[in-house]
C-alpha cells in the first residue's frame, strides 16, 4: 500500500479531532476529501505533512514503506509528500527561487541523487511558471509576500511542480479562487498526475471535482470517515449538502 | 575604590586635568555621581547592567606610537589604525586630524544635552584620556576606515572624538571594533553636520567575552545634512550603543539604525534619541535584535519633537527574535510631540521565531535548522541589502554566517 492510515485518532489542546480514521491510497489514485467545516480535513492533511502541534492517541500511518511517525516534517517531504496549504505562509526576506531550489536538491540528496546546478533550475522554473500562467516577475519576490490569494495558490501548485511528489495533499486549494485561476490551477495538477503519484485532494466543493477527477471522494464528519465511493457521492454532496451524513 | 579617590588618584594621567575650567566641571560630576547614588531605577543608563565593573574599576592606560593614517590616494580613501584611542596627526587639503590634546577644551568637551543624564558619559569626561578631531574640509567627498585596537589587558579607554563635517562635504565612516583584551572602551562620538553635508557612519562591533565597549554618540545636524549610522553588534562580550541626534536646522535627517547578535549570557543596551529641533526634518530610528541562549538586550528610543518642529517626519521602530526561552528583549518606544503638523510613528515587535513558517519550510524539504537559519537571515535581509559598500556587505555577511554556525 502507497499510504495507509489505520485507526487514527488525533487531538490537540484537549480536544480531538480525528477519531479511529481509516483510509487507503493505491499508487496511481486521486483520492478527494469532502466534509464540513470543523470535520477535521485540514488537521489530517497537518498530521500527514507532520505538524508538531498535534498529538496522536492511536493509530498507524504508512507511506512508502516507511512508518510515516519515524519521518519528521522534512524527511516527509523529502520521501514525496507535498502539501498545498489551505493558508500559505507570508516569509518576507526569503526569495522563492533560491528557496526553491534549495528545497529541489534536499529532495535530490535524499534520493542520492545528483544536485541541480543554478542554471538548469533557473530553466526549469522558468518552464513551469510558463506553464502555469505566473509571471517570471514573481520569482523574484519573497515567498508569498504580497501575494494575492489566488497567486498564493498557483504558488503552491508551482512548488509542487518543481519538486515533483509522489505524493500531494491540497488542502482547500479551491478556496479563494476564481474560475480562471481555478482552471489554470487545476490544469497544472492534471499535467502532474501520472500512474506513480497519488492525490489526496481536501475540498468543500465539488467544483474542484469538475476539474480534477478522482477516483475515490470520502465524506469526512467529527473526525472520521463515514462514507466512501465515486464521484456520485460529490453530486450527492452538491445537491443535498452534508446535513445527512451528520 | 569610589570614584573620586579614583580620579585623584590618577589625575596626572588625565587629559586636561591641569585646566582650572575643567577641575570644576569635573568636581561638578564628581558631586553628581555622589548625588544620584547611581539610581537604577530611574536612570536609562545604568538599567540592566552590572554596575560594579564600571564604578569600581582600577585605572590603567597606555600610550601607544603604533598609530598610523594613511591616504590611499584612490578615489580619497583613507585608513586609520587608532591604537588605545589615541591617532596621529595628519593634514591634507581634504581633511585634518588632530589630538585631542592639542584642543581647546571648551570647543571640544560640552556636551549639555547628554551629560548629567547619562552616567558612562560622565565617567568619559572624568577620565579622558584619549581621542582625536577630524575634519573634513568644505565640498570633500571621501571615505575613513578607522580601525580601533587595544593593545593589552585591564586598560580603560576614555576617548573623546570629535567629527566635523564642513559645509557641502561627504564621508563615508566605517569603524570598526574588533578587540580580544580584557580592557574597557568607554567612547564618546561628538559629530557635526554642517550644512548640506553628509556622514554615513558604519559600526562594525565584534569583540571578544572579556572586552567591554561603551559608546556614545552624539550628532547634530545643521540645514539640509544627513547624518546615517548603522551599527552592528556581533560582539561577545558588553555592548553599550547610545546615540543621540538633534536635528538643529530645517531639512536635516537622522536615520539611526542598529542590529544585534547576542548568544551565551551576553548583554547589550540600545538606545538612541532624536530630538527634532526645526522644521521640516526626518528621522528614522530602527533597531532589531536576535538573542540566542540566556542573552538579553535593552532598547529605548525617543523622538522630542520641539514646538517650532512642524511638518516632522519621525519613525522608530523595534524588532526582536528569542531563538530560546532563556533570552529576553525589552523595548521601550517613546515619543514627545509639542508640535502639531508631525507625522510620527513607533513599533516595537518581539517574539520567537514563527512556528508557521519553520513549518512551512521544512514541509519543502529543509532542515529545521537551515528553515531557522533561513529566517533569522530573512529578519534582517533588508537591513543587509540596503548597504551599498560591497566591502562592508561581505564584512557583515561573513560575520552573520559565523554567528548563525553557532544556532542549534
Amino acid at each position: 500500500m502507497f499510504l495507509e492510515i489505520k485507526d487514527l485518532s488525533v487531538k490537540i489542546e484537549n480536544k480531538n479531532i480525528l477519531k479511529s480514521l481509516n483510509l487507503n491510497v493505491n499508487k496511481g489514485e486521486v483520492h478527494a476529501i469532502m466534509g464540513p467545516n470543523g470535520s477535521g480535513k485540514s488537521t489530517l492533511a497537518n498530521v500527514l505533512a507532520g505538524k508538531e502541534d498535534y498529538e496522536i492517541l492511536d493509530g498507524k500511518i504508512n507511506f512508502k514503506d516507511n512508518d510515516l511517525f519515524d519521518l519528521n516534517i522534512e524527511e516527509r517531504a523529502q520521501e514525496g509528500m507535498f502539501l498545498a496549504f489551505q493558508y500559505p505562509v507570508e516569509i518576507p526576506g526569503v526569495n522563492i527561487t533560491p528557496f526553491l531550489h534549495s528545497a529541489i536538491n534536499s529532495k535530490r540528496k535524499r534520493m542520492n541523487e545528483e544536485e541541480i546546478d543554478n542554471l538548469s533550475f533557473a530553466k526549469l522554473l522558468k518552464s513551469k511558471a510558463s506553464d502555469l500562467g505566473i509571471n517570471i516577475d514573481m520569482l523574484k519576490r519573497s515567498v508569498n509576500t504580497g501575494f494575492s490569494g489566488g497567486e498564493k495558490k498557483r504558488y503552491e501548485i508551482l512548488q509542487m511542480s518543481i519538486l515533483n511528489p509522489d505524493l500531494a495533499i491540497l488542502d482547500e486549494t479551491d478556496s479563494g479562487l476564481d474560475i480562471d485561476a481555478l482552471k489554470i490551477v487545476t490544469d497544472g495538477v492534471n499535467k502532474l498526475k501520472t500512474k506513480d503519484n497519488s492525490f489526496l485532494i481536501i475540498t468543500h466543493y465539488q467544483k474542484l471535482l469538475d476539474y480534477i477527477k478522482p477516483d475515490y471522494v470520502h465524506v469526512m464528519v467529527n473526525g472520521s470517515i463515514v462514507k466512501s465511493g465515486g464521484s456520485e457521492i460529490a453530486a450527492e454532496i452538491e445537491k443535498d449538502g452534508f446535513q445527512k451524513f451528520q | 575604590m569610589n570614584i573620586q579617590d579614583n580620579y585623584l588618584k590618577n589625575k596626572k594621567n588625565i587629559f586636561f586635568s591641569e585646566n582650572k575650567d575643567i577641575q570644576t566641571h569635573r568636581e561638578k560630576l564628581i558631586k553628581i555621581f555622589e548625588n544620584d547614588g547611581f539610581d537604577k531605577k530611574n536612570n536609562e543608563s545604568l538599567k540592566n547592567i552590572n554596575l560594579k565593573n564600571f564604578i569600581d574599576f582600577k585605572y590603567r592606560y597606555l600610550i601607544s606610537e603604533e598609530t598610523s593614517v594613511i591616504n590611499n590616494n584612490q578615489e580619497n580613501n583613507y585608513s586609520i589604525v587608532s591604537v588605545n584611542g589615541q591617532c596621529s596627526s595628519f593634514k591634507d587639503d581634504k581633511i585634518e586630524i588632530t589630538k585631542i590634546i592639542d584642543e581647546d577644551y571648551n570647543d571640544f568637551s560640552k556636551n549639555e544635552t547628554i551629560e548629567n543624564n547619562d552616567h558612562f558619559v560622565n565617567l568619559n569626561s572624568l577620565f579622558l584620556n584619549s581621542g582625536f578631531k577630524i575634519v573634513i574640509k568644505k565640498n570633500n567627498n571621501i571615505s575613513i576606515k578607522i580601525s580601533n585596537i587595544i593593545t593589552d589587558d585591564d586598560l580603560t579607554i576614555f576617548q573623546k572624538n570629535n567629527y566635523i563635517c564642513e559645509e557641502g562635504s561627504s564621508l563615508n565612516l566605517i569603524e570598526e571594533y574588533e578587540n580580544k583584551n580584557n580592557s574597557t572602551s568607554n567612547i564618546l562620538n561628538v559629530i557635526k553636520l554642517e550644512k548640506n553635508s553628509q556622514l554615513n557612519h558604519f559600526l562594525i562591533q565584534d569583540n571578544s567575552p572579556y572586552h567591554n565597549l561603551i559608546i556614545t554618540s552624539h550628532s547634530s545636524c545643521k540645514k539640509d545634512s544627513t547624518y546615517t549610522q548603522k551599527v552592528y553588534n556581533f560582539s561577545e562580550g558588553y555592548v553599550r550603543n547610545f546615540h543621540y541626534s538633534e536635528l538643529i536646522e530645517a531639512n536635516s535627517e537622522a536615520d539611526l539604525q542598529g542590529i544585534f547578535f547576542l548568544k551565551d549570557n551576553n548583554l547589550s543596551n540600545n538606545k538612541t534619541f532624536v530630538k527634532h529641533l526645526a522644521e521640516d526634518c526626518k528621522s528614522n530610528q530602527v533597531y532589531k535584535g536576535i538573542l540566542n541562549d540566556s542573552s538579553k538586550a535593552t532598547y529605548f528610543s525617543n523622538t522630542h519633537v520641539d514646538q517650532v518642529a512642524q511638518k516632522t517626519e519621525g519613525y522608530q521602530l523595534s524588532k526582536g527574535i528569542l531563538l530560546s526561552d532563556n533570552a529576553s528583549y525589552f523595548s521601550k518606544p517613546e515619543l514627545k510631540i509639542y508640535a502639531d503638523d508631525v507625522k510620527c510613528s513607533h513599533g516595537s515587535t518581539i517574539g520567537p521565531i514563527d512556528e508557521n513558517a519553520i513549518f512551512y519550510l521544512r514541509s519543502r524539504g529543509m532542515s529545521k535548522i537551515a528553515a531557522t537559519k533561513i529566517l533569522i537571515s530573512s529578519f534582517i535581509n533588508e537591513e543587509l541589502s540596503s548597504i551599498d559598500n560591497e566591502q562592508m556587505s561581505e564584512i557583515i555577511q561573513k560575520k552573520l554566517v559565523r554567528y548563525l554556525s553557532k544556532v542549534k
